[in-house]
């Protein structure tokens, strides 16, 4: 955390020179802190998920071979568990820049040249990928929704209209992380260019 | 021209993943983008795009998958509770005093920790900074410490219960069943995850054992270039003893116990990599090593291990429909299928094809994107599903250990000394790749190795 502010400060301080409204800047940074902050403290909280994860799938597989007790809704619950950790999850995996990449040329880039990629990557790839989702999936997720579409099992869980929704979940908490990276890169980038200049 | 669209398709993606953006988002990205134009000029489908919702949706539920989290999580837990350290340090003080021990136990040590992690860079990096310093520290030949390093951090790939192999094996068994609708077989086989695990046991522990005969040899023909360990205390037979029982028991007792319950059908890869997670806990707990900073720890990295997996997948699902929409399966199936040699050239091409994009893919974006292309195909030609699993992983193995683009290396690179020589590293995996590419070769004329286990269990 303080290693971040200590980079957002620096881009503020290179940024004063080409930006005449010191406010924008500001605000700039104020953005990329407030998602940083939220997406960190959902990502952190839904961590201890997969604790969780493992300590019931250990109940189910005791109940099932040492007690002969087989529960649907407990099994299904492990669906639940799981999806919760990947879609508010990837989010800050974004942040933490857990995503794979293909680096061996980016990790030979300038800082600028890998700002550039970050930029134009959040712009074109991200961010429409998600929009994407969000609206290929509108009629897929309300349908499931205005019917609090159940499991297909009498005994499972009836929230299936709620996994539906997590993949919007997904694709917003991502596009959010996609604006403060992209605002981080755009910022990096041109602070690098100013200090290039000198 | 626009039949072979999909080609460009292809190409495009690899370049742009080149520029080295996250995969799954660059994957996803360009796929829509050529999805797009393919709408306003014609030659494509968009009804392919109608069904990505539901396939998200699948990866959601798909029960296969939950043993990704779970075996991350035993892994982390073995790896941040230090056991995998005093592992390393207890298999040095036995064997260190015989020469090539250290390296042999570098192996033995890979192996095992392997089993639980899913990518080549991670456990490369892992042995890098725990073995490669302790090796040339002994005296050590750079070129072998570094080759022994590199190609024992791609053993994770082929030892179960890896990641890899957990994916993999996700793959090949829907491919299979595609296979057989396909050819109108309307109650298919079915092959498991549990079944690729059966086959890779044996091929693993060739590899394995032939990378420790490498070692011995060496160390046999040249003692100056493997020195045995200065310990600075002698110990006694039975301090050995309770070394051993102390640092090499408990994790060997895990991996075992994980592996024989889902070999032999006690339990299913989830439930075991749940119990094996439990077992890492109580592990670190006996080590006092188990408290809430180290938990927190392990959680936020399988949350990160498993998300970075599940958006791949996402990735690949939208890429997979897209390429679809153009007929792009349609083409390869053409061009497979008209090969001349049948299904033996078929095969060689796609091996190829796989080791090349190695240079450029890490196997969990190779396993989504290209095997449930070309698997079917494959199998529909009459291969054996498992084997296929097996040489497929083998042949990444082998892809990512080949200079000078292969990804252990640079992994290495990146954590090796600076006087450790790059051609030192490229010098040092050639035997390696010998090996792997013997293994390939016994595979493919004796297939047995790989069938003969999975075909006892059922």
């Amino acid at each position: 955390m303080l290693l971040l502010c200590r980079r957002l400060v620096i881009v503020k301080i290179h940024n004063i020179s080409i930006f005449t409204h010191l406010d924008v800047v500001a605000k700039m940074n104020k953005i990329c802190i407030y998602i940083d902050r939220f997406n960190d403290a959902i990502g952190r909280a839904s961590s201890w998920l997969c604790l969780l994860m493992v300590l019931m799938m250990v109940l189910i597989v005791t109940l099932r071979y040492v007690f002969h007790v087989g529960s649907v809704a407990l099994q299904e619950s492990i669906i639940y568990i799981n999806a919760i950790i990947f879609t508010f999850g990837a989010a800050y995996t974004l942040k933490e820049q857990g995503h794979v990449r293909v680096d061996i040329f980016y990790s030979r880039f300038t800082p600028k040249q890998q700002a550039l990629v970050d930029l134009a990557g959040a712009l074109i790839f991200l961010i429409p990928v998600c929009i994407f989702i969000i609206f290929s999936s509108w009629d897929y997720v309300l349908v499931a929704w205005r019917i609090k579409e159940s499991s297909a099992e009498g005994s499972g869980l009836p929230f299936v209209y709620l996994l539906k929704a997590s993949i919007w979940v997904l694709a917003g908490l991502i596009i959010l992380q996609g604006i403060a990276e992209s605002l981080r890169a755009f910022g990096k980038f041109l602070s690098v260019e100013v200090e290039e200049g000198k | 021209m626009a039949e072979f669209l999909p080609i460009l398709f292809f190409l495009v993606i690899c370049l742009v993943l080149m520029a080295g953006y996250p995969v799954a988002f660059s994957l996803a990205g360009v796929s829509l983008l050529f999805a797009s134009l393919g709408t306003m000029l014609g030659g494509f489908d968009s009804a392919y795009l109608g069904l990505i919702p539901n396939r998200i949706y699948g990866i959601l539920i798909n029960q296969n998958l939950y043993a990704v989290p779970l075996f991350v999580f035993m892994g982390s837990m073995l790896e941040k509770s230090r056991i995998a350290d005093d592992l390393l340090k207890n298999m040095a003080l036995v064997f260190g005093r015989m020469p090539g021990g250290l390296g042999i136990s570098v192996i033995v040590v890979g192996m095992l920790l392997a089993a639980s992690t899913g990518i080549v860079g991670a456990t490369v990096v892992t042995m890098g900074i725990l073995s490669l310093p302790t090796m040339l520290k002994a005296g050590y030949k750079p070129s072998l410490a570094a080759g022994t390093v590199c190609a024992t951090g791609t053993l994770g790939q082929i030892i179960p219960p890896s990641i890899c192999l957990v994916l993999l094996g996700e793959v090949i068994s829907n491919s299979y069943q595609q296979s057989q609708l396909n050819s109108g077989v309307f109650a298919p086989d079915f092959v498991s995850i549990g079944d690729l695990f059966a086959g890779a046991i044996i091929p693993g522990l060739i590899l394995v054992s032939a990378y420790a005969g490498y070692v011995f040899i060496y160390a046999r023909l040249r003692a100056e270039d493997a020195p045995p360990l200065e310990q600075e205390v002698a110990l006694t037979k039975f301090g050995m003893a309770i070394a051993l029982v102390k640092g090499l028991m408990p994790p060997v007792f895990l991996m075992v116990a994980v592996l024989g319950s889902i070999l032999f059908g006690i339990a299913t890869p989830t439930e075991a990599a749940s119990v094996g997670a439990l077992g890492a806990m109580l592990l670190a707990a006996a080590k006092r090593a188990l408290n809430l900073r180290v938990m927190h720890e392990v959680a936020i990295e399988t949350t990160k291990v498993t998300s970075m997996v599940y958006l791949i997948l996402v990735g690949a699902t939208i890429f997979s429909s897209v390429f679809r929409g153009f007929g792009g399966d349609l083409l390869i199936e053409e061009l497979l299928n008209g090969l001349p040699g049948g299904v033996i050239s078929a095969t060689l091409i796609v091996m190829l094809l796989i080791f090349l994009l190695g240079f450029i893919l890490d196997f969990i974006e190779i396993t989504f994107m290209v095997v449930p292309l070309v698997g079917p195909i494959l199998l529909g030609m009459g291969l054996d599903p498992i084997w296929l699993g097996v040489m497929i992983a083998i042949n990444l193995q082998t892809s990512f250990l080949t200079p000078p683009f292969g990804f252990s290396l640079f992994y290495l690179r990146s954590v090796a000394p600076i006087k450790l020589k790059t051609s030192d590293i490229y010098r040092g995996v050639v035997p390696f790749i010998v090996i792997q590419i013997s293994l390939m070769l016994l595979l493919t004329f004796q297939p047995k190795f790989v069938t003969w286990l999975p075909s006892l269990l059922h």
